[in-house]
């Protein structure tokens, strides 16, 4: 024998055995009610009477179940819970309204259980019913908030389509301007090497404007092919079948067209040393190198011989292609958030298009990739694009 | 999709003669268990679940295309044809009375007889005519819908549209008669409660029984007598029974009601 069962019993209030039955059924925390199969009323709880606000003489063999509830309620019992009785002898967690015979409604939770005589046949529906006031409440609010995430959901997605279409126009727009301008501008260039041909300007500063005249027509018509470029890379997306390229000699062709349009004292040092292939589009690759080597060059510290080095390297999550150089630099803290949009530009005193790192990090990111920037304004800027593997 | 997968066809019993039951809204073909076993001796005996219900293709619940009791109407009559059934007997409970009508309209040749448990041509009240509700009360009844499908989890959702590698859940199945996607459920609610046939009732030429419940809410006996003096040649007949579905509170009277109706010759159509 275990000591609890030694020990004797805790003296107990005597006025808990004196608990009725009878008071406890009329008095219940919940409604109860005796039911005919047909919902007719047969006994009913005191609890249940003032809810309702009937007396117990009004409703017993006169009124059934049904009739306590809403219209509403009473024709989802009628179609719903009627039949789940006469099926399966039960039905749970089922919830109306309860209407006080002054209008006013009580939200219950109902269970009721149909009992069987002898033969099967069913003889009576036990109901019990519990005050839900406040729980309906917050079902409501999640209801409402339910109905208002779906609203916002569809106006999202009407939005998202309005956004896809005018994107398609607008690519569709900057393709046509880029073409329709490009022809004009390559005749004004070549129009403009007749014209000083064959003409004779007095004025002194002539020289100086014909220059300025020649720089803007070439930026004219860089920028057509920026705006061409990133147009076509997204317009023709077969093009961008990925392939395993040597770094190396796909790095060194660039810098032979670079440097001889730029800056022949530039140093550049590669080493791929440690991913000596990328697998990604050539055209990609070559876009991407291309625009950062040449704004590299392009934004050199005057006065400072300009370094590039390209290089790679592995981290867990794939390949790393790292370009630095030793140029301006951009100041991060200012322009952080801009610096991969479309015409943003830093060095204004620089001719540019403000499309190349826009150009850039599409092309990480269509190849499945990110691209980071470090930058040290007078001391220079480090890009590094990570690649999955 | 076939039809009888669509709507999950069930077909038992021995005759030449078919008897295709259907159910009304708020619950599935469980609900003739009591009657339809009666007829399995003389009749091939047809059970279905309309689409969105019970365990029909919920995947073929068009909103749009279900907005009328037509097309339940078609998707009946689609399942005689490729039963190849002709000479039915047609039940239908509740909402799905008119939908037999319906269909015996379209196909009068197939269908010989209709039997029209608990029917109702309109349930709201009109000028001249007593339903027995208004618009207001259907809008209750959409939103205790609502609050009973609080209810209804996630859980249930996959177990209803057919899992058959999970035999497991056939069993918590059999305790979710009559369960419906909510919002499928909420659809059919308002084309059940606000559908109005009334004009198509002087075109139905098949004999009809019409079995008016004693008390019911949803089809009081106003709505029995209109129905009888509005289809040539229907004969009603009074269950003395409460509530909407005499199939399963007084299945005795339904099947003695519904065999003498089958037994007795077929009067000349109007």
């Amino acid at each position: 024998m275990s000591a609890a069962e030694n020990e004797p019993l805790p003296e107990f209030d005597l006025r808990l055995t004196q608990e009725n039955l009878e008071e406890l059924y009329e008095q219940a925390p919940c409604g109860y009610c005796s039911c005919l199969p047909d919902g007719t009323l047969v006994k009913l709880n005191q609890t249940l009477l003032n809810w309702v606000g009937y007396s117990r003489e009004e409703l017993v063999a006169r009124r059934c179940v049904q009739e306590l509830l809403t219209i509403g309620g009473r024709l989802h019992y009628e179609t719903h819970c009627a039949p789940l009785l006469l099926l399966q002898d039960q039905v749970r967690e089922i919830s109306y309204q309860l209407r006080h015979r002054d209008g006013t409604t009580v939200p219950v939770l109902v269970n009721a259980t149909l009992v069987r005589d002898a033969n099967q046949q069913p003889l009576v529906i036990r109901f019990t019913l519990f005050d839900i006031t406040d729980r309906r409440k917050y079902e409501q609010e999640l209801l409402r908030a339910k109905a208002e995430a779906e609203e916002r959901r569809e106006q999202l997605s009407i939005k998202n389509d309005q956004l896809t279409r005018i994107n398609a126009e607008l690519d569709n727009f900057v393709y046509t301007a880029s073409h329709d301008l490009k022809q004009p501008a390559s005749n004004m260039v070549g129009l403009f090497e007749e014209l000083k041909r064959t003409v004779t300007f007095h004025d002194p500063e002539a020289a100086c404007m014909v220059t300025m005249f020649e720089d803007a027509l070439r930026q004219i018509l860089s920028t057509i092919e920026s705006m061409t470029e990133v147009i076509q890379q997204q317009r023709q997306p077969e093009q961008l079948v990925p392939e395993a390229v040597e770094l190396q000699p796909f790095t060194e062709d660039i810098l032979r067209t670079l440097q001889a349009q730029v800056n022949p004292s530039a140093v550049f040092t590669l080493d791929f040393a440690v991913v000596p292939t990328l697998r990604i589009s050539r055209t990609s690759l070559h876009s991407l190198l291309y625009n950062l080597l040449s704004n590299a060059l392009k934004y050199a510290q005057p006065g400072r011989r300009p370094h590039v080095w390209v290089s790679t390297t592995r981290e867990r999550s794939g390949p790393v292609l790292l370009v630095r150089d030793n140029g301006r630099g951009i100041d991060l803290q200012r322009h952080g958030q801009e610096v991969f949009q479309l015409f943003r530009r830093f060095h204004p005193e620089v001719a540019g298009s403000g499309m190349g790192l826009y150009l850039v990090k599409r092309l990480v990111n269509q190849a499945g990739g990110r691209v980071e920037i470090d930058s040290t304004v007078g001391e220079g800027t480090t890009f590094r694009m990570y690649f999955l593997e | 999709m076939s039809s009888l997968k669509r709507n999950n066809v069930t077909v038992s019993g021995a005759g030449e003669q078919a008897m295709v039951f259907v159910h009304g809204f708020g619950c599935d073909q469980h609900m003739w268990r009591l009657v339809a076993p009666a007829f399995e001796d003389r009749y091939q005996v047809v059970l279905l679940d309309l689409v969105g219900s019970g365990q029909s293709d919920l995947t073929a619940y068009n909103p749009a295309r279900y907005s009328t009791l037509q097309a339940h109407a078609h998707d009946v009559l689609e399942v005689l044809h490729e039963l190849h059934l002709n000479q039915v007997v047609l039940v239908g409970h509740s909402v799905s009375a008119m939908i037999c009508v319906l269909a015996a309209i379209a196909e009068p040749a197939r269908i010989a007889r209709v039997v029209l448990v608990a029917p109702s041509p309109r349930y709201l009240n009109d000028e001249g005519y007593v339903g027995g509700f208004e618009r207001a009360d259907i809008d209750e009844l959409l939103e205790a819908m609502d609050s009973n499908y609080l209810g209804w989890s996630a859980g249930v959702t996959p177990l209803i549209m057919g899992n058959p590698e999970r035999p497991e859940l056939a069993q918590e199945l059999n305790h979710s008669f009559c369960r419906t996607e909510p919002t499928i459920a909420r659809h059919f609610a308002r084309v059940t409660f606000l559908s109005d046939n009334r004009a198509d009732l002087p075109r139905l030429r098949t004999p009809a029984l019409i079995l008016q419940c004693a008390q019911d809410a949803l089809a009081p006996l106003a709505v029995g007598n209109y129905l009888h003096q509005q289809l040539p040649g229907s004969q009603l007949v009074l269950i003395e029974t409460s509530g909407h579905c005499p199939h399963l509170s007084a299945p005795a009277l339904t099947i003695a009601a519904i065999k003498q109706f089958l037994a007795a010759e077929t009067p000349a159509a109007s």
